[in-house]
């Protein structure tokens, strides 16, 4: 059913269960699985400025995910995105690579000692093409 | 080029999808959130959220490798100082205010502001141009030198009809440049053309001979 | 001294009062007559309607004679181009803008302006007063 699936990785612990669903929901159609991380670039620098550091980051994330697909016999792509901001990366992603599912993983925060779903949840729920699964962990 | 612009409304938006066009990076800087918005959700991230007009701002948006700032918000005095805080503070190189009181125009420059652009004479130079009673449009201000270049139609009551170049009292400096005659092609005036009912005269002139120029072409 | 203020909120009429009382010939411009309701009933100088930053209405409102011009509307934006316009158009001695973002207020200080920031001043009165008081 999802033949294309596009899993946004940031780092949380969340990554781990969204990658594993992801491989599983795929298998059986022989589905494609992209692991992707944005790095966000301040706008004092210009798009294409390299900053080695996050970049180095972005790529161990990239690892982890690979080998949780690994662990679930599963080949997955990656890749780095680099962006101003997290959801226009997504959603820009998503309709250039024509995925059918976005499955998202999230950790409960709390913002101002509210509940908070962040910028980036709400803006790919709202502009995304394709069906969003969101994972809370 | 990095652009900045600051003030999302009618004018910044159509501003900023133009320059997108011309492959230039933009951003809009916009203080009120529904604004930003919409921008970010039919655009993607070419809007942040924030007054132009404050230095921390302007910084976070790294306004010191911008190359031009345009300010373009309702209020004369918001773009004077968006400006200002651009050039002074982060060495915008160049900087362009919209100002809606014309009488700005000159304060503006004083003041530092690069270039400014004035809705209301922009307004009145196309109703100048749409009116047939006004025989004079003004085409272009070449600001440095105090020059305009005017679009002068010779109605077949003018004065000047019949008349050859030399005879008619031009004012010091003013010259015709091209003259386009309702049939046949545009040609160069010398000395002795004649001028016809219904030729399109382009001249130039300094900014303060525009009505004697007027004058000697017998538009009033 | 001629005095023309700009902006009749409480500070703009508290000050137009004292400055009267002074002896000093006040002028004090807004663009809301409601707002002159704050003046003192005994307040001896002039009180006009107009737009501070129009240059038309200042001259009306005798910047042309005046020794000090001060901005107190509640837009620093606006204070700062009504000074501007008094000190490099109307070449007033003294202009004094209140402006209470303290970054800018920085900047056009260092542009020549004269400048207070009650945001600046003011946290620093209660800092003062609270830790001196422990």
């Amino acid at each position: 059913m999802f033949k294309k699936i596009l899993v946004p990785v940031s780092g949380t612990e969340a990554d781990v269960e969204t990658v594993k669903l992801a491989c599983r929901l795929a298998k059986k159609d022989k589905g494609k699985v992209w692991a992707v991380s944005v790095v966000t670039i301040k706008r004092a620098l210009p798009l294409d400025a390299e900053i080695d550091s996050e970049i180095k980051k972005a790529e161990e994330i990239l690892d982890k995910a690979e080998a949780v697909a690994g662990e679930e016999d599963y080949e997955i792509e990656t890749d780095v995105l680099q962006a101003r901001e997290v959801g226009p990366a997504i959603v820009d992603e998503v309709v250039e690579r024509g995925v059918s599912l976005i499955l998202m993983g999230i950790a409960y925060k709390q913002r101002f000692g509210q509940f908070s779903l962040g910028n980036v949840v709400p803006y790919v729920l709202k502009n995304s093409p394709c069906p969003v699964i969101l994972y809370q962990q | 080029m990095y652009i900045i612009i600051v003030g999302g409304g009618r004018l910044g938006y159509y501003l900023m999808k133009a320059l997108l066009k011309e492959g230039h990076e933009v951003l809009v800087l916009e203080k009120d959130a529904r604004i930003c918005k919409t921008i970010t959700d039919e655009l993607g991230s070419v809007c942040f959220r924030g007054d132009g007009c404050e230095a921390a701002t302007l910084a976070e948006v790294g306004t010191g490798r911008a190359d031009m700032m345009v300010a373009v918000t309702g209020d004369d005095e918001d773009n004077l100082v968006a400006c200002q805080v651009a050039k002074h503070k982060h060495n915008v190189p160049r900087t362009i205010a919209r100002i809606r009181n014309p009488r700005n125009a000159v304060l503006f420059k004083k003041l530092g502001v690069d270039v400014t652009v004035n809705t209301t004479d922009l307004i009145i130079e196309v109703i100048e141009h749409e009116v047939p009673t006004h025989p004079v449009t003004q085409l272009l201000t070449l600001d440095e030198k105090g020059l305009i270049i005017v679009d002068v139609r010779i109605s077949p009551e003018s004065s000047s009809v019949g008349k050859t170049v030399k005879d008619l009292s031009l004012p010091k400096e003013s010259k015709l440049a091209l003259i386009i005659p309702n049939e046949g092609n545009a040609h160069v005036p010398v000395a002795h053309t004649v001028l016809q009912a219904g030729d399109q005269i382009i001249a130039i002139t300094p900014s303060e001979n525009k009505e004697e120029l007027e004058a000697a072409l017998g538009g009033m | 001294m001629n005095i023309l203020i700009m902006g009749c909120g409480r500070v703009g009429a508290r000050l137009a009062s004292l400055l009267d009382e002074d002896g000093h010939k006040v002028t004090i411009l807004d663009n809301d007559t409601y707002s002159f309701r704050r003046l003192q009933p005994s307040f001896g100088g002039t009180a006009l309607f107009g737009n501070g930053t129009d240059e038309d209405s200042l001259k009306k409102a005798g910047i042309e004679d005046a020794d000090v011009f001060v901005a107190l509307t509640q837009g620093d934006n606006r204070n700062v181009m009504a000074c501007q316009i008094a000190k490099h158009v109307f070449k007033v001695e003294r202009v004094v803008s209140r402006i209470y973002d303290p970054l800018r207020e920085e900047m056009y200080n260092a542009l020549g302006l004269e400048t207070i920031s009650p945001t600046k001043i003011f946290a620093q009165l209660l800092r003062e007063q609270i830790e001196g008081k422990e």
